[in-house]
């Protein structure tokens, strides 16, 4: 018979896991870091200054009319519609050469399969003398192979952002052979460094944007974004 | 917007294929889907001036030649004498207004108008508003037609200051509320500027006499309008991106001259009204600027030769943008141009490195305790901010999704309650939970908190020592005393008094700021570790799970390891989880006892007892070949 001090079975204690979400986040936010990217918090009640007229955003614009954006406090205040304002703030009272990034949720008023009214982004911007397009491409590259792998197919499209000039939009080519949009991106555009009290005619700068649950969602095959926030332990368990 | 490949391939001389054309779409950034021959165009919106097809082919004279060559009439026209004042000039700079007269009304339509409501799919209204719209695809300039015989009297534009009934061409009732650019026939609103006419004043299929208004509204004026009072139309989409402001009399000259190749016209004439001639906007030429936005080397003959294909004119050394391009002000918006016709994939990489700060140190407090809560079993989620109930100090948010959802909650906890209770309803019997989050309140000094909050009930854990321990105050305060020795904490446990719920283990919950836990955590060691690759998420079943329990007997303790090796990796469909419940070994009678707990679900259906039994059949048939190993009490 066998010594009984080696048979007891494995105790398997259940550990938890990290929202996937906030996995995906802090796993871009890491990767940045190591790229040089300094971390910078802002708030997610702003002020239409910081989030869109600083951003070079018109009064006139369809996104801050109340369909799209959430206001609060009788309208003197709004949620953020995108981290873009953590970077004005970041930009303000500093010096280049400067370089940060900021992740968290944001808001937008959109309920349906494929949009929420609040969602994650994690958007970085590097301002220095002489930034280019060209050095932008570079980076979002070595982002987009670092998450997916140096495999994948990228193309950039032109967009138009008010607050990057020029402006595109990134795809990545899926398994199936469709074009995924992953990221928007572009040279800040000169009339926000001024905004921001930086020269924009001896410096320059690259912005880039990501959507958390779009990148989670084709990373982890999660067809519904909505299943991100059931909180239902055994959607959350696979996550380990 | 939909344009079809028929009506802008005759225009380019090498009739390119539409794959071809398509390819050159994309390459200059216009998003779009080929159907049946009509490009699905999905513009930016700073490229108001691309929605027409004359708008599309000057963007592609870049690549092709593009023979614009639709005529217009040019012969002189009488000025036409209308009673008409603009009190708005700042949001109506241009308006020009024509009236014509014709003999008889077509009964057919020439090819080429005939086949733009064939390929388009576009229903056809009356002879001057199917011109009008036509003239709308093919120029991008909207305009509008009034029954010229309706139209007697003072017409005024002018901004609304109160709330004016208005009922639009489509018969629909609104009222117009606040600020609104509209054009009054005796102080009657007929017109809702840039979006839709009005009824009393348009025309039908009898008119024969029309008054056509062709206007430059500023989009400002504009935006907004057409979410605000629901009416969908071609005019607003244009105006609110920005039209042309200095096309309106050749827009109407093109409009006399469709009319007079479908019938015989009696009179003509035609008034313009413009608040300052238009300057063109100048930048100067600077290559070396261009080159470094970009990152790129081009030559300047090269790089002008771009614009001027696009519309640009060079004049001593300054680019003069075209009318139609008011997205053009900067160096900046002249280096996308570039880009665009350059093609974004073909700008070579230029090698980035970024100046690394010092190390950060991304465990900091809120992490270590994240960490420290996934070694003890805990998940953590992501719930929406947004309750229907109120609270004292919670923001209120002005223009809620609906009332559920009308305020910015002042706890988590209240949300991670909603969350056990959720997963108690789908059968777990141990549920553990922590969320982090900004919360907000109306408070003027501490409008702002950043917060963990903890609940957990039921089971200590799903594993033979703890399956029978319940979640207790005493477990918290030991788990938090390991880590925080020097700090106290004011657990609570949450009455199930008013909760829909039969079960009845404690809750325990913990709300505190993260600012208030001590430094000391950050010397934890963590077990967890985040995974090391994205696993592929298997849909999760919305049936009900059901459990099997086997209770074990073993003399042989050896077997022990091997049972285990063998039920904990047991594949079957419909088996959800498996894990070792009880665990006892009885010295005296030289005998372990060990019990596995069975969860079974399936993914498509509700299972029957019978699926499960014969599941649970085939396990205990491949458990009993262990020898030394028996199931007390099964005969």
């Amino acid at each position: 018979m066998s010594d009984p001090k080696d048979i007891l079975p494995t105790l398997i204690k259940d550990r938890g896991s990290l929202h996937p979400i906030n996995h995906m986040k802090d796993s871009i936010m890491n990767l940045l870091v190591s790229f040089g990217f300094e971390i910078i918090d802002g708030p997610e009640i702003e002020t239409e200054e910081f989030n869109f007229d600083m951003l070079n955003i018109k009064k006139s614009h369809p996104a801050r009319q109340m369909h799209d954006t959430f206001y609060v406090d009788g309208k003197s205040n709004l949620l953020r519609t995108h981290t873009s304002p953590v970077q004005i703030r970041g930009m303000l009272n500093r010096t280049p050469p400067l370089a940060f990034i900021s992740g968290g949720k944001v808001y937008r008023k959109d309920d349906d399969a494929t949009h929420l009214p609040m969602f994650h982004q994690v958007e970085g911007i590097y301002v220095d003398e002489d930034i280019s397009f060209a050095q932008l491409k570079d980076l979002i590259y070595k982002i987009i192979f670092s998450i997916f792998g140096d495999h994948v197919k990228l193309r950039f499209r032109p967009s138009y952002f008010p607050f990057t000039e020029p402006s595109a939009e990134v795809d990545i080519l899926s398994k199936e052979g469709k074009w995924l949009e992953i990221l928007g991106c572009g040279i800040v555009n000169p009339i926000v460094l001024d905004n921001c009290e930086i020269d924009s005619k001896k410096y320059s700068g690259l912005a880039f944007g990501l959507g958390v649950e779009r990148i989670a969602m084709l990373m982890h095959d999660v067809n519904d974004i909505r299943d991100f926030y059931k909180s239902n332990l055994d959607f959350l368990s696979q996550f380990k | 917007m939909k344009i079809a490949y028929s009506h802008i391939v005759k225009f380019i001389k090498e009739a390119p294929s539409i794959e071809r054309l398509s390819e050159s779409l994309f390459h200059l950034g216009h998003e779009h889907e080929v159907i049946d021959g009509v490009f699905d165009m999905e513009f930016t919106p700073n490229r108001g001036d691309c929605l027409s097809v004359n708008g599309l082919l000057r963007d592609l004279a870049v690549f092709f030649t593009v023979e614009l060559n639709q005529e217009i009439y040019k012969k002189e026209i009488n000025k036409l004498d209308i009673d008409f004042k603009n009190l708005s000039k700042n949001i109506c700079p241009q308006v020009s207004f024509l009236r014509l007269e014709i003999e008889s009304i077509p009964k057919k339509y020439s090819h080429y108008l005939e086949n733009y409501f064939k390929e388009l799919g576009v229903n056809k209204n009356n002879f001057f508003t199917d011109i009008s719209n036509f003239l709308s695809y093919e120029t991008g300039q909207p305009t509008h037609c009034y029954d010229a015989k309706k139209m007697n009297g003072e017409l005024i534009f002018h901004e609304t200051t109160h709330a004016v009934e208005f009922e639009t061409l489509l018969n629909k009732k609104i009222t117009l509320s606040k600020k609104n650019a509209v054009f009054s026939l005796n102080n009657d609103v007929i017109n809702l500027a840039g979006v839709i006419g009005g009824k009393s004043t348009a025309c039908d299929n009898n008119t024969k006499t029309v008054l056509v208004e062709c206007a430059y509204f500023q989009p400002e004026s504009i935006i907004g309008k057409s979410v605000n009072y629901d009416i969908q139309s071609d005019a607003s989409h244009k105006f609110e991106r920005g039209v042309d402001p200095d096309c309106q009399e050749n827009v109407l000259r093109r409009f006399i001259q469709i009319v007079s190749e479908h019938t015989n016209i009696k009179d003509i004439s035609l008034v313009s009204y413009k608040k300052n001639d238009l300057s063109k906007h100048k930048i100067p030429v600077d290559i070396k600027k261009i080159n470094k936005i970009i990152g790129i080397n081009i030559s300047k003959e090269e790089y002008l030769d771009h614009l001027i294909k696009l519309g640009f004119c060079i004049k001593d050394d300054f680019i003069i943008v075209p009318s139609y391009r008011s997205d053009i002000k900067t160096h900046n918006d002249l280096a996308e141009e570039v880009a665009r016709v350059i093609g974004y994939d073909n700008i070579d990489l230029v090698s980035i490195s970024i100046p690394n700060k010092e190390n950060i140190n991304l465990m900091n407090i809120e992490n270590k305790l994240r960490y420290f809560l996934l070694d003890h079993g805990f998940y953590e989620v992501i719930n929406s901010p947004f309750v229907g109930s109120i609270s004292k100090d919670a923001i209120k948010v002005d223009n809620p999704l609906d009332s559920n959802r009308q305020y910015l909650r002042t706890n988590i906890t209240d949300s991670l309650l909603g969350n056990l209770l959720y997963n108690e309803k789908r059968q777990k019997d141990s549920v553990k939970f922590f969320e982090i989050s900004d919360i907000y309140f109306s408070k003027k000094d501490s409008s702002i908190s950043r917060n963990i909050a903890i609940i957990a009930s039921g089971r200590l854990g799903l594993n033979y020592e703890d399956f029978s321990r319940k979640i207790n105050k005493n477990y918290f305060e030991k788990i938090f005393k390991e880590i925080l020795p020097n700090q106290t904490f004011d657990f609570n446990i949450i009455s199930r008094e008013e909760l829909d719920t039969k079960i009845n283990s404690e809750i325990i919950s913990l709300e505190i700021n993260i600012n208030s836990i001590s430094s000391e955590i950050l010397s934890y060691k963590e077990l967890s570790t985040p995974p090391e690759r994205f696993n592929q998420y298997s849909q999760i079943s919305e049936h009900p799970s059901s459990f099997k329990d086997i209770s074990y007997s073993i003399k042989d303790y050896g077997k022990t390891i091997e049972l285990q090796e063998l039920l904990l990796n047991y594949k079957n469909d419909i088996i959800q989880h498996v894990y070792i419940f009880d665990y006892y070994k009885n010295e005296k009678k030289k005998e372990i006892k060990i019990g596995f707990r069975f969860i079974f679900q399936a993914k498509k259906t509700t299972l029957t007892s019978l699926e499960i039994d014969e599941v649970y059949d085939e396990i205990l048939k491949s458990s009993l070949k262990i020898k030394g190993v028996t199931i007390p009490g099964l005969l």
